[in-house]
């Protein structure tokens, strides 16, 4: 059987792949896909401890896997939407170029 | 008045009875709005769901014979006297906020039904994260609100600021959701279990390790990034000014009490339980939050003085505001927990008035630059004494609210709660709580210098008339801004029995 430190790792290799991309991608869009990364990190997380723990609810990191994935599902519709909305009134989606805010 | 007419309704359904109403309201707007085309009849129909959750709630809250058997829901929701008392404040928030839409100037106009229906599913977010049992309710429920405030935010008529402030909400909430999950997917695999009540037995238990470490980081820092807390403040001043002023107020005064709620229910309640099982000792985490709560005040207090623009100057002093209530989580004693609370509810009245003026000025045309308010007393003598008595409030001033929570907040700090005079150890944190108080009694001067004491431009002159909805929720809010003060006795005895239930 193939240990759980394989599917950690890799849970968190994904995790900071993510986080780089939110630190230093400009584009908002590939910054919502970074964001995707680091909740699937979290997703195989919950699947490889609830296989192999031993609880007395197996189901419950499945059903929080469930949850995640509808709640991503919802974020990035609603993040696109306001993404498009921004480059309709602003004609950019870059993060560098929405800086009219700051201090 | 008795409660069995709640549960005569609902029955097993009533821990979730004032969702339940505001559920079918939020389905029922957007229909509404398409067939009224009109703002009102459909404001009007949010507003008496509202206050039907609201009488529900306060029945269940305050009414006698609540049956013990209907406290739980499956499991999964519980309805006890702390998550009432926080049911009542998120729909107080939702209250003012839904009833000064209608009138504001900058709400939108054509997805009137969605942003009703949106606010409202924020608002049964919030208050299903009060009853939650398990880790799964809490992300859940902060989803819901986190999802629909991205669109409240950036639902806002013919202000490009608005995009901006949503793609940054988007941005920075979509890295705090991630962040939570991960951080409780560690909490998970090192304590095996997700509800809240068997957390702290299972940190005792298990004692530290790498990934339960990670985990609570992650969900700190996830978690932070909700109420505001320096260092993941960033984005709350840009949101803040982007958006219309009624949905900052909701943002101010809710979302930040909701991320309060999580912080008191898991790690308030993890920690109290796992020190007093096995005299665990939590003294570090007990130090960061001490130190997170420390520069939350000193970084929106410091950063407010140079602000121009009034509604990022009421941001940076609500990132001071969760300082201060973070200082809860540093003591973690339950008469620290009953002040924070009453700060919580204190906080919804003064900021809110605040931001209500600042709300009610920009739909009679005056500009968010703390020099438009130059003048203000002559032109609107009423309107000026209100946010006197507002930001007098929040600095802390007697009588006002702001004073007596502060004052029941910060002497949680100072002296143990058996009563002995002994102090803590947090009494350098009191100290500078105080201190900040001062600083932030600056910026807020400098309003009122600005309407008392400056003279108003050429251009600007004559009197003010505000649209009437603001004016009542304003006078409401000072009212209690005052009553709160110098009688905080019914609300602070709910407060106890809130701290005594969550403890």
């Amino acid at each position: 059987m193939i240990p759980i430190e394989y599917f950690l790792t890799f849970g968190t290799i994904l995790f900071v792949i993510g986080v780089y991309g939110v630190m230093t991608k400009s584009s908002t869009i590939v910054v919502l896909m970074c964001i995707e990364l680091m909740l699937n990190a979290a997703n195989i997380n919950f699947i490889a401890f609830s296989a192999y723990g031993n609880f007395i609810d197996a189901a419950l990191g499945q059903v929080f896997v469930i949850m995640t994935i509808s709640v991503a599902a919802a974020e990035v519709a609603v993040g696109i939407a306001i993404v498009l909305n921004a480059y309709k009134m602003r004609k950019t989606v870059s993060t560098d170029d929405l800086d009219t805010m700051r201090w | 008045m008795d409660a069995t007419v709640i549960t005569d309704i609902f029955g097993s359904y009533s821990p979730i009875a004032p969702m339940i109403v505001l559920i079918i309201g939020a389905l029922l707007m957007p229909a509404l709005y398409f067939g009224f085309k009109k703002k009102a009849p459909v404001s009007a129909i949010a507003l008496i769901v509202m206050v039907i959750s609201i009488a529900i709630n306060l029945i269940m809250l305050t009414g006698a014979n609540y049956p013990a058997e209907y406290a739980s829901f499956e499991g999964l929701f519980e309805y006890n006297a702390f998550s009432g008392l926080m049911i009542l404040l998120f729909q107080t928030v939702a209250l003012i906020t839904l009833f000064v839409s209608i009138s504001s100037t900058e709400t939108t106009t054509l997805h009137f039904g969605a942003y009703n229906a949106l606010l409202l599913i924020a608002t049964v977010g919030m208050m299903f994260i009060g009853e939650a049992n398990d880790l799964v309710g809490i992300f859940v429920g902060v989803e819901a609100v986190s999802i629909s405030s991205y669109v409240l935010v950036t639902m806002k008529r013919c202000d490009s600021r608005a995009a901006e402030a949503g793609v940054k909400y988007v941005v920075i909430g979509g890295l705090s959701t991630a962040l939570t999950i991960y951080g409780i997917s560690m909490l998970f695999g090192s304590l095996e279990t997700l509800t809240l009540s068997e957390l702290g037995p299972a940190l005792a238990a298990n004692g530290y390790s790498w990934p339960l470490v990670i985990g609570l980081i992650c969900m700190i820092a996830g978690y932070g990034f909700k109420i505001a807390a320096v260092p993941f403040h960033m984005w709350a001043p840009d949101v803040y000014e982007g958006s219309s002023t009624p949905v900052s107020l909701f943002l101010a005064t809710g979302s930040k009490k909701m991320g309060l709620v999580v912080f008191f229910k898991v790690f308030l309640v993890m920690f109290v339980v796992a020190k007093s099982m096995a005299g665990f000792d939590i003294e570090l985490i007990q130090y960061i939050f001490a130190i997170m709560a420390a520069f939350s005040m000193t970084v929106g207090n410091i950063v407010a003085i140079s602000q121009n623009n009034i509604k990022r100057m009421l941001a940076y002093s609500s990132i001071a505001q969760a300082g201060y209530i973070l200082i809860v989580m540093a003591v973690m004693s339950e008469y620290a927990l009953v002040g924070g609370l009453f700060h919580m509810f204190t906080h919804v009245f003064m900021k809110g008035g605040a931001f209500l003026i600042v709300g009610a000025l920009i739909c009679v045309g005056i500009g968010e630059k703390i020099t438009d308010y130059n003048g203000l007393a002559k032109r609107a003598p009423l309107l000026a004494f209100a946010m006197m008595l507002f930001l007098f409030s929040l600095a802390g001033v007697p009588p006002l609210a702001g004073f007596t929570s502060k004052f029941i907040l910060f002497s949680g700090a100072i002296f143990d709660a058996d009563g002995s005079g002994v102090m803590t150890q947090w009494v350098w944190l009191a100290f500078v709580a105080i201190l900040n108080s001062a600083i932030s009694l600056y910026y807020y001067v400098r309003v009122i210098k600005a309407m008392y004491i400056e003279k108003p431009s050429k251009d600007a002159s004559g009197k003010i008339k505000i649209p009437n909805t603001f004016a009542i929720a304003i006078a409401v809010c000072a009212v209690l801004v005052i009553v709160l003060g110098v009688y905080p006795g019914p609300i602070l005895d709910l407060c106890a029995d809130a701290a005594a239930a969550l403890i």
